[in-house]
């Protein structure tokens, strides 16, 4: 049992499959100081500490085609957390209290 | 040489799940049958439910209408889940073009004013009788016995709610992007005298406990409210310049005609169950008689107001759809009216 | 030109303002289910979906979704793909699975139907529905998925007949229908809550990474994509208890014991997981015990109780004995199993070295001490040309019905048991936990369909194991010993003949 953490993490699981999936990986990376990234078959998990942002612009800059956030429902395979915001923007995992 | 492997023959064992072969033979199934048939479970239930103890969690006297083996019954579409979602995805997007030409072009708010006020006043406030409909299909869905029947209804119940939301994004396109006329349809389901027939009725299925008399009550309804709306109105506003209505009108006449099928196909069951059909027979009979009058007279209410509007002879469409309807019922067998 | 809604504007014009109060008819009877269990709710408008999915996204997304799945399906069968995966008996995981898992996927589809149709408010009702015919993709896309396994393998030809009438299969069963016959609210913690979102990740995460690194291509993609469609399904989970406990303090009590109760029925659950993932994947992704770490005690106790101490809600009751198990569970329910497979629909061997050395690492402090030495006098018994078989049929756990294999914590050498008399009938339970969740509500759990007391009572096909095996639908092949079955000696006679280096 991992103790002592300061900060809860939350997280996602993506499939590892699909151009589209790296690129939203990427877009977690850079829009998210210091998010983990780890690989089992077939799947990327990503933790970040605290809370987690998917922004639309970024990851339609790294695609360079239009991309709705509904689409994020194409790579995740789980995630932990809360998920606070899902709207045209950007999609926020984090905890409440 | 991963080639060569596969050009290797491999008899199979068998060609399908057991149970299919049991009822078809052993050859390979269809996805249909190998996602519906004898998928529910039939026995040795462990606990009885805590709000109806007097059933199993799956019962066939859920319903006084009963088959003898549950499976006779097949959706002549055939749908499961991947071929229903991609059928009405088309559906959708062929809607949601029309919607978005509706709008880019003003359309719908360059129809004549009757026109507007009939789709806003009338038809919009239907959202909640496809709302209605929703939770009274989905009851079926879970309460009939036997997959194949209630995935119809599962899918029909899930139709109801992409209706009411369609109907929706019509009044938002009308309401040129707010959603001020769906509160104003709102007002208008509950208290416009023309539609109080219909909620009336969808509010006294909704206590039934019988999903088939919930179910077949409700398409008695519908057998004469979409033929109205969404065929001789259709025309009528071809004809009155209205022919945006037309646009949207020729999607719900679309769905209507898919819907359909499984349910005619369902009354063809009960009729010619090899042990309930004459119990059946009596069963719907009874349906009928308590619910048809009340489908009738609540969409007749709704065609004097149509008419009011547009002048489209929508009541004697009506009872001419009416007329229809009882031929059809009665050329099945069973007995309207006191006429068999 | 018309302005376009946001996202958010446009979920609730569609969805949110369908409901109307009815007054022909009284509205208590319109919705007759959402009073008796004691929870209150003040106002359902509260309810927050953050999903916001609408009909037309729905279908686009689900088409979008199962056009790639079945490319997959068909590409594979297409290509004999059965004939790469890792070995014929990682079917054994898929083999429970469709008898086990798929299953509960239709029955989730029935009882949300049943949501859909019962709670007040229509922001849940439309979770519900959307829940109640994504189940239903599951089954259908499981069974679609695994239908070509069943052309060549054994233990998949019956799996509806299987879940009704099989004894280790009255665990997931009795489970489901423990939470279906509950009242909405009870149900909605039951599986949205700790099955969806407490435990599924445990059960479908590390599985369907399994099916990939097993060669098993199809059910990666319908176990990942159907996960796609849990995330929704999670929130629901996560959504709801939220909102119900703050929606009135007195909520909390009973919200507090359900999680008592339904974490340990569906820990219980599990164990069937737990052994599959350490005993029935020929290539191993990660154990039961750091699984259970990651997905369980770090994300759940860490995080999300962490962050429901602030509605006063503490950790599941019993949560300590499932830690402690972690380090024996899988082990000793997988020795069960290889005693009793001469009754299941899948076949257990002793697992070989190179498996053993795995174990061995993973679980340093109790495999070679507890239970190396038992797979070592199996492995002598099958050497000496026999087949350890337990003889007779397993007593089961009057709640969780699965036999009374576990120990008592700290003690992992005694068999626990406990009894409760109730109205001069003796009960026997595995654990504190089932021994509480009895004590609960004794006159439901003395209903239970105990499949071995059913044996014994003969409706179950004839007093001989032959005929309870053939009243099961099970056929030559499905049971008992791996190696010598059919799917073994078929899988050897196949890669025989393929060329070297293929």
């Amino acid at each position: 049992m991992t103790t002592g953490t300061p900060v809860k993490s939350v997280g996602v699981e993506l499939q590892e499959s699909s151009d589209d999936a790296r690129m939203v990986i990427e877009a977690i990376q850079r829009d998210n100081a210091d998010v983990v990234v780890s690989y089992l078959p077939g799947l990327v998990k990503v933790q970040s500490p605290g809370e987690l942002v998917i922004r639309r612009e970024t990851v339609e800059e790294l695609l360079g085609r239009p991309w709705e956030t509904h689409e994020f429902q194409l790579v995740i395979v789980s995630y932990y957390g809360h998920i606070g915001e899902w709207d045209d923007d950007q999609i926020v995992i984090k905890w409440d209290h | 040489m991963e080639y060569e492997l596969r050009q290797q023959v491999i008899e199979p064992r068998r060609h399908t799940f057991q149970h299919l072969i049991d009822r078809y033979g052993d050859k390979p199934a269809s996805r249909y049958e190998e996602g519906s048939i004898d998928v529910q479970p039939t026995e040795n239930f462990h606990y009885r439910p805590l709000w109806d103890p007097e059933h199993e969690l799956y019962d066939e006297t859920y319903s006084a209408l009963r088959l003898d083996d549950p499976y006779t019954y097949r959706d002549p579409r055939q749908y499961y889940y991947a071929t229903y979602v991609t059928a009405r995805a088309g559906l959708h997007d062929a809607f949601g073009k029309t919607v978005d030409y509706l709008g880019q072009r003003d359309l719908l708010s360059r129809m004549p004013q009757e026109w507007q006020k009939l789709l806003g006043d009338l038809v919009l406030p239907l959202r909640h009788y496809e709302s209605g409909g929703q939770l009274l299909s989905v009851n079926g869905a879970r309460f009939a016995y036997g997959t194949t029947v209630e995935q119809c209804l599962t899918y029909a119940a899930f139709d109801r709610i992409g209706n009411a939301q369609m109907l929706s994004r019509v009044g938002i396109t009308l309401g040129e992007g707010t959603a001020e006329l769906l509160v104003s349809a709102k007002k208008s389901w509950i208290e416009n005298p023309a539609l109080q027939g219909l909620r009336r009725l969808i509010e006294e299925l909704l206590v039934e406990q019988d999903w088939a008399v919930q179910t077949i009550g409700l398409d008695l309804a519908d057998r004469m409210l979409y033929p109205l709306l969404y065929q001789h109105l259709d025309e009528a506003a071809l004809l009155g310049g209205a022919g945006a209505y037309s646009l949207v009108g020729q999607h719900f006449g679309t769905w209507f005609t898919d819907h359909r099928r499984w349910l005619d196909a369902l009354i063809t069951a009960w009729l010619n169950d090899p042990v309930h059909a004459d119990n059946n027979r009596r069963e719907l009979d009874a349906i009928v008689a308590r619910w048809l009058p009340q489908a009738q007279a609540a969409v007749a209410d709704l065609a004097d107001a149509v008419d009011a509007l547009v002048d489209a002879g929508a009541k004697d469409a009506v009872a001419r759809s009416t007329a229809e309807l009882t031929a059809t019922l009665t050329g099945a067998g069973l007995t309207v009216g006191g006429k068999a | 030109m018309s302005k376009k809604l946001s996202m958010q504007q446009r979920y609730a014009a569609l969805t949110r303002d369908l409901d109307w109060t009815p007054d022909y008819v009284d509205p208590a009877k319109v919705f007759p289910l959402t009073s008796f269990e004691g929870i209150k709710v003040h106002d359902w408008s509260a309810w927050s979906d953050p999903f916001r999915l609408t009909v037309d996204t729905y279908h686009k997304y689900q088409a979008e979704k199962d056009k790639r799945l079945y490319a997959v399906i068909d590409g594979f069968a297409q290509g004999q793909g059965h004939l790469s995966l890792s070995d014929a008996q990682y079917l054994n995981a898929m083999k429970l699975f469709i008898q086990g898992v798929t299953p509960l996927e239709y029955a989730a589809h029935r009882h949300f139907a049943q949501l859909a149709r019962h709670f007040d408010g229509p922001g849940p009702r439309f979770a519900a529905l959307c829940q109640s015919i994504d189940e239903l993709r599951h089954t259908q896309t499981e069974v679609h998925t695994l239908s070509q396994y069943n052309k060549y393998y054994g233990g998949m030809h019956s799996n509806w007949k299987m879940f009704d009438r099989v004894w280790y299969l009255s665990v997931p069963k009795s489970y489901f229908e423990d939470a279906m016959s509950a009242g909405p609210f009870e149900s909605l913690i039951a599986i949205s809550f700790s099955f969806e979102y407490l435990l599924t990740n445990l059960l479908f995460v590390p599985f369907m990474s399994g099916a990939s690194f097993n060669g098993d291509l199809p059910s990666m993609t319908f176990g990942f994509s159907a996960q796609s469609d849990e995330s929704r399904h999670m929130t629901l989970g996560l959504e709801a208890i939220k909102f119900l406990l703050e929606q009135d303090e007195a909520n909390v009590p009973i919200i507090q014991a359900w999680i008592d109760k339904w974490f340990w029925r569906g820990y219980r659950l599990v164990a069937l997981i737990a052994q599959m993932i350490d005993y029935m994947l020929p290539k191993k992704v990660m154990s039961w015990k750091e699984s259970f770490e990651l997905y369980f005690e770090e994300q759940m106790l860490n995080g999300l109780f962490k962050d429901l101490e602030f509605y006063g809600i503490r950790p599941p009751m019993h949560v300590q004995q499932a830690i402690e198990e972690k380090e024996i569970l899988s082990h000793q329910v997988a020795w069960t199993l290889y005693q009793f497979s001469f009754a299941a629909g899948f076949n257990t061997t002793v697992p070989d070295e190179e498996h053993q050395a795995w174990l061995r690492e993973q679980y340093p402090d109790t495999f070679d001490k507890l239970f190396a030495p038992q797979w070592a006098k199996a492995k002598k018994i099958q050497e000496e040309g026999g087949r350890f078989f337990f003889q007779g049929l397993p007593q089961l756990c009057q709640v969780c019905q699965v036999p009374m294999l576990f120990t008592e914590v700290g003690d992992p050498e005694t068999i626990c048991q406990r009894q409760v008399v109730y109205e001069d009938e003796r009960y026997d339970f595995c654990s504190d936990g089932c021994q509480w969740v009895f004590e609960r509500e004794p006159e439901k759990y003395v209903q239970a369909w105990l499949p071995v007391h059913q044996i014994y009572q003969g409706v179950c096909g004839g007093p001989s194991v032959p005929e309870v095996l053939a009243w099961y639908g099970l056929q030559e092949g499905d049971s008992g010993e791996y190696i010598g079955s059919l799917d073994h000696k078929d899988w050897l006679a196949w890669h025989a003949t393929a060329p070297v280096g293929s």
